[in-house]
């Protein structure tokens, strides 16, 4: 599991990023509506193992990581399901049957840029203030944390602290399902804003 | 191993990780610190998952951060891309504007085009340039020394334009002029209004209500003219691309409305489909379907919804099964 600080880490992060991070909300809604209640199986836990699973393998043998991804999670629930003695054993044959296809496996859409914009900027509301400043100055301004340190007068690992904290409010956030805060068939004029 | 017998639960493991994934965005780990992640990633599978997780979405921010035009002070002025000369973007960009306006008001036939519904058909004008007509489309083809001009008098066209700066190629669509250099775009016209969606490289657009002057508009950003005023937004390339996906000869819908999808289908059919059930206007649609398929898509309807399609002739109701079971 050494995989994560190899030569071409960049790269496989941002294909990474690309390719598997935006399906994480929907593999999250449906793995949430199966393993509701089920001792040992927890949404992030599974999560965690499926892309450390992901990541060790090379992206070009992947060749749908959306679908990859539903896969692995579905495997990993059922490697939890067999381990657990209080499961009943069809509950099992049930998961291993599960139709992907038919749930999720091709029905998405993707968040247009102003759909995820408002996502950011009701994120950065929310947070302390002190953390959506210094996310700003990193993430707009493109500052180093010396830079932020400096410019909003603490310490440099402080400036750390309030950017783990603002990666980690995000984090939390994007694990709901964008389905549930858009609404579907919305028409150009609700994802649009005045010009000029 | 996932059991949670482990120390720590997932939400613990994402706290570290989360800390290690800015660290490591600031700049290469001091060997102590390398160790320490090493040796926690180590520890197990899941954390390595978590971290992946952490940088991914740190990583992403960034994206998501340069979506926003408004925002972009980080590049300093000068470094902009220059954009009070649009003919410096002339080097074969490929650009795609989709302009929907309603008013088919006079009649200038010379060099006038017209498509059927159903009909999509491409047409190689003789100085390289190539106009893709959507279905009921329209358009006056003017050109002269000084410039290329397309009248767009209804409808919706590609255009896929030959670079030459000395000759401007202009489209006109409702009063509003599109200026593309050495591009490829698309125009439209519904309901009053204009919009114009580039798929790649820029266009100029002038003549819009309420605004001054000329506007740039870049790759996979719409611009609409309406009667309320004019406004910009930005989409996805996978949008954009799904709105020229006629071009092809397809719609491709990803959960639009019924509602929405059977607009687009009649817009291209001679026999219209009617839902005539309110429940199902509403409810999400997915499906890849060739233009003027009129009875494709009304089965695809009947089969994704339970409903089923009465052939009238002159159109077609998709109505609920009236044997169908509620639920």
């Amino acid at each position: 599991m050494m995989a994560s600080l190899c030569m071409d880490h960049h790269a496989r992060l941002r294909w990474f990023t690309r390719e598997v991070l935006p399906h994480e909300a929907d593999v999250r809604r449906w793995l949430g509506r199966r393993v509701r209640g089920l001792e040992g199986c927890d949404v992030d836990e599974i999560i965690q193992e499926a892309y450390a699973r992901i990541w060790t393998l090379a992206p070009e043998d992947i060749q749908n990581p959306r679908a990859y991804l539903f896969v692995v999670a579905r495997h990993i629930v059922g490697q939890i399901l067999r381990r657990s003695r209080v499961v009943a054993i069809d509950l099992v044959a049930d998961l291993e049957t599960l139709n992907i296809v038919d749930e999720g496996l091709d029905a998405y859409r993707i968040l247009s840029g102003k759909e995820e914009l408002d996502r950011l900027y009701a994120i950065l509301d929310e947070m302390p203030e002190r953390c959506s400043q210094a996310f700003r100055l990193k993430k707009f301004e493109h500052l180093s944390q010396r830079e932020i340190a400096d410019r909003m007068g603490i310490a440099e690992s402080t400036v750390e602290k309030h950017l783990s904290k603002a990666l980690r409010i995000v984090s939390e956030k994007m694990k709901v399902a964008s389905h549930l805060d858009v609404k579907d068939g919305v028409d150009r004029d609700d994802k649009s804003w005045k010009w000029g | 191993m996932i059991v949670t017998t482990s120390p720590g639960n997932g939400a613990d493991i994402e706290g570290v990780a989360t800390a290690w994934a800015i660290r490591v965005a600031e700049g290469p780990l001091a060997h102590a610190d390398k160790q320490a992640l090493d040796a926690w990633l180590a520890e197990d599978s899941r954390h390595l998952g978590a971290f992946v997780r952490a940088q991914a979405l740190w990583l992403d921010l960034d994206r998501v951060v340069a979506l926003d035009p408004l925002a972009a002070p980080a590049v300093p002025d000068r470094a902009r891309p220059r954009i009070t000369h649009p003919l410096r973007y002339a080097v074969a960009a490929s650009i795609a504007v989709l302009v929907l306006c309603a008013s088919i008001a006079y009649n200038q036939l010379a060099g006038r085009v017209s498509t059927s519904r159903g009909e999509v058909r491409t047409l190689a004008l003789d100085d390289g340039s190539i106009v893709t007509m959507n279905g009921g489309s329209t358009v006056q083809v003017r050109y002269d020394g000084n410039a290329r001009r397309i009248v767009l008098r209804g409808g919706e066209a590609s255009f896929k334009v030959a670079h030459n700066p000395a000759r401007p190629f202009i489209v006109d669509a409702g009063g509003l002029e599109v200026r593309a250099v050495g591009t490829e775009f698309v125009v439209g016209m519904d309901k009053g209004q204009v919009a114009v969606t580039v798929e790649e490289g820029v266009v100029a657009i002038d003549g819009a209500k309420g605004a001054a002057g000329e506007r740039l508009l870049h790759r996979n950003e719409q611009f609409v003219d309406a009667s309320t005023g004019a406004r910009k937004a930005v989409l996805t390339s996978r949008e954009v691309q799904r709105m020229a996906s006629w071009r092809q000869g397809l719609l491709i819908f990803e959960g639009q409305t019924v509602g929405a999808a059977v607009e687009m289908v009649n817009r291209h059919t001679e026999i219209p489909v009617i839902i005539d059930d309110p429940t199902l206007v509403h409810a999400e649609f997915m499906g890849v379907l060739k233009i003027g398929d009129a009875h494709a898509f009304a089965d695809a309807i009947a089969q994704a919804f339970n409903a089923e399609v009465i052939d009238e002739k002159t159109q077609l109701r998709v109505i609920r099964k009236r044997t169908a079971p509620s639920h």
